[in-house]
């Protein structure tokens, strides 16, 4: 791999390691297989490209990203909580439903940002910053994002948000309103793939209706690869793990793209990925699959 | 203290299985009060103690504790007033989190959950006394996850987070059936130690008919959604198992007849 593969990889890595972390927080904390992150991907990067083609500021139409992300998955825990839709169901329906929005949000199927200001131009622009710009946004969003999960997971409120994904029955007869929580669980967890969703069409200068498609898979496979790779022994090292698993997995793309195989195969990659992680018995001992208590 | 009040619940109504759980069933306990509750498998003793509890709106009647009327109010509400043990060890402790963990959660039962850090030292210190008292050395495992530890321990636990933070109801639900006898005796000990010189007013479901005699002050039994029979003081002095199982198919016309009452 040359130098600038890897610089990129690693940028690209950063930025999806934030969808990574709200795919875990939906699947690990609340045991929740919500499939709305693929829509939600694609309506953060759709949003911050609108906006910053309308004239936006780019940093307000990256926080707007993660604001209508999170919009989506209150839109998803309301269908499950109070509709009694299945966590499955509920997730294919916003993600359907986010297909056209997007397409609303955007007016077409695809947005340049060619020669538009985005938070990375501002950031290459400082001086010293051109060539590590783009790393060092990255990694300082990631830091600060890791660290206020971890934070959060270690508040009454986090503590209260983890039991409601362990065990629903104990944490309502502690006095927990445990939709409310699953609501806010995934409002923030599509809130951040949102965010993501924005860096990386900012990152990649375009934004497109299907930049989504299997997202929900890539964030399952890192997660895996992280908690397997890294261990899950507290939740500060899980944050961590999750984080590192969503570059590693990027890596583990870039090396599968320099073994010869073209990007249109990549789902398929993934899937396998995600596939061997499930089945192989030393694997599956280390991870808890979602659904499924211990 | 805790008034129940004509309260019907009928499961499945207007199917083939609708079945009666509940039939018109009132009840007053006293506070302080430690109850047992007993009766064979479908009498509807876990129905009610889940109707207390608030996990399904009654189809009529209504429930009180204390001075407040909780009949609609929802399960997460009543929390404040109330804590449960269950018959599963595995159902009262989240098993991912640690035992302090569990523990500040428990100890936070009906409060507001807030933004901020859950545990403070002097939580650690609090628990490590706590935990001592149930003399099975957790109170050096503080960080360890409560997945690690045996079903008896979870249910000792689960009892300790019951009751440290005083609740107005300890609702118990079978919550030693589960465990090996030895530590099923241990567990109930402590249950008698945490409710002993405290107003801790309690309902226990339980099979065995010698602990429903010997446990507490009254006993009532449950058939078809009902109260067949309730005795205290002196009457319940002289009631043997014998005797309780005659009332009882005297009071139900019905025999008690289930192998889990007659070996236990």
């Amino acid at each position: 791999m040359s130098s600038l593969v890897v610089l990129g990889t690693m940028e690209q890595g950063l930025m999806y390691a934030i969808m990574v972390l709200g795919v875990y927080l939906t699947f690990r904390i609340l045991d929740y297989a919500d499939l709305s992150v693929d829509g939600s991907f694609t309506l953060g990067a759709a949003t911050a490209a609108s906006l910053i083609t309308a004239g936006y500021n780019p940093w307000f139409a990256t926080l707007a990203a993660f604001v209508v992300g999170s919009l989506a998955g209150v839109f998803t825990g309301i269908l499950h909580t109070k509709f009694k839709i299945t966590p499955l169901l509920s997730g294919i329906l916003t993600m359907t439903a986010l297909y056209s929005i997007n397409l609303r949000v955007m007016g077409k199927a695809n947005i340049s940002l060619l020669r538009t200001r985005t938070i990375f131009s501002d950031f290459t622009s400082i001086p010293l910053f051109e060539k590590y710009g783009v790393l060092i946004l990255s990694l300082i969003t990631v830091a600060i994002i890791g660290i206020l999960t971890y934070i959060f997971l270690e508040t009454e409120f986090g503590l209260a948000l983890r039991a409601t994904g362990d065990n629903e029955l104990m944490i309502r007869s502690l006095g927990v309103n445990t939709d409310i929580m699953k609501i806010t669980g995934l409002a923030l967890s599509n809130g951040l793939v949102a965010f993501s969703g924005s860096y990386v069409a900012q990152n990649q200068l375009f934004a497109d209706i299907s930049m989504g498609i299997g997202m929900i898979i890539i964030g399952l496979a890192s997660v895996i690869i992280g908690e397997v790779l890294i261990g899950t022994t507290s939740i500060g090292r899980t944050v961590f793990a999750v984080l590192c698993g969503g570059v590693i997995y990027r890596y583990i793309i870039a090396f599968v793209l320099q073994l010869g195989l073209v990007a249109t195969d990549l789902k398929l990659v993934t899937a396998l990925i995600v596939i061997f992680a499930l089945v192989s018995p030393g694997i599956k001992k280390k991870i808890a699959l979602p659904g499924k208590n211990e | 203290m805790l008034k129940v009040e004509n309260v019907v619940k009928v499961f499945n109504k207007g199917s083939v299985n609708e079945k009666t759980a509940l039939d018109h069933i009132s009840f007053f306990q006293k506070k302080g009060e430690f109850v047992t509750i007993i009766g064979s498998n479908g009498a509807g003793k876990s129905t009610f103690l889940n109707a207390i509890a608030g996990n399904f709106p009654c189809d009529s009647g209504s429930i009180s504790i204390g001075s407040r009327n909780v009949t609609k109010l929802p399960q997460y509400t009543r929390a404040e007033y109330i804590s449960r043990v269950f018959q599963d060890p595995m159902s009262g402790t989240a098993a991912s989190m640690t035992i302090e963990e569990n523990l500040i959660m428990a100890f936070r039962r009906g409060e507001k959950r807030r933004l901020r850090l859950a545990i403070k030292d002097k939580d650690r210190d609090f628990f490590c006394q706590e935990l001592s008292k149930l003399g099975l050395g957790l109170e050096n495992r503080l960080t360890t996850k409560v997945s690690l530890l045996s079903g008896g321990q979870r249910q000792a636990l689960t009892l300790l987070m019951a009751t440290f933070k005083e609740p107005e109801l300890l609702l118990l639900d079978e919550h030693t059936a589960a465990l090996d006898p030895k530590t099923a005796e241990k567990v109930l000990q402590l249950t008698c130690e945490v409710t002993k010189g405290r107003t801790l007013t309690t309902l226990m479901i339980t099979h065995n008919l010698d602990h429903a005699l010997n446990i507490g002050d009254r006993t009532i039994m449950m058939h078809e959604g009902r109260i067949v029979l309730d005795i205290e003081g002196e009457e319940r002095k002289n009631v043997t198992i014998a005797n309780l199982l005659e009332m009882f198919e005297r009071a139900s016309g019905a025999q008690l007849h289930t192998d889990r009452v007659l070996f236990s």
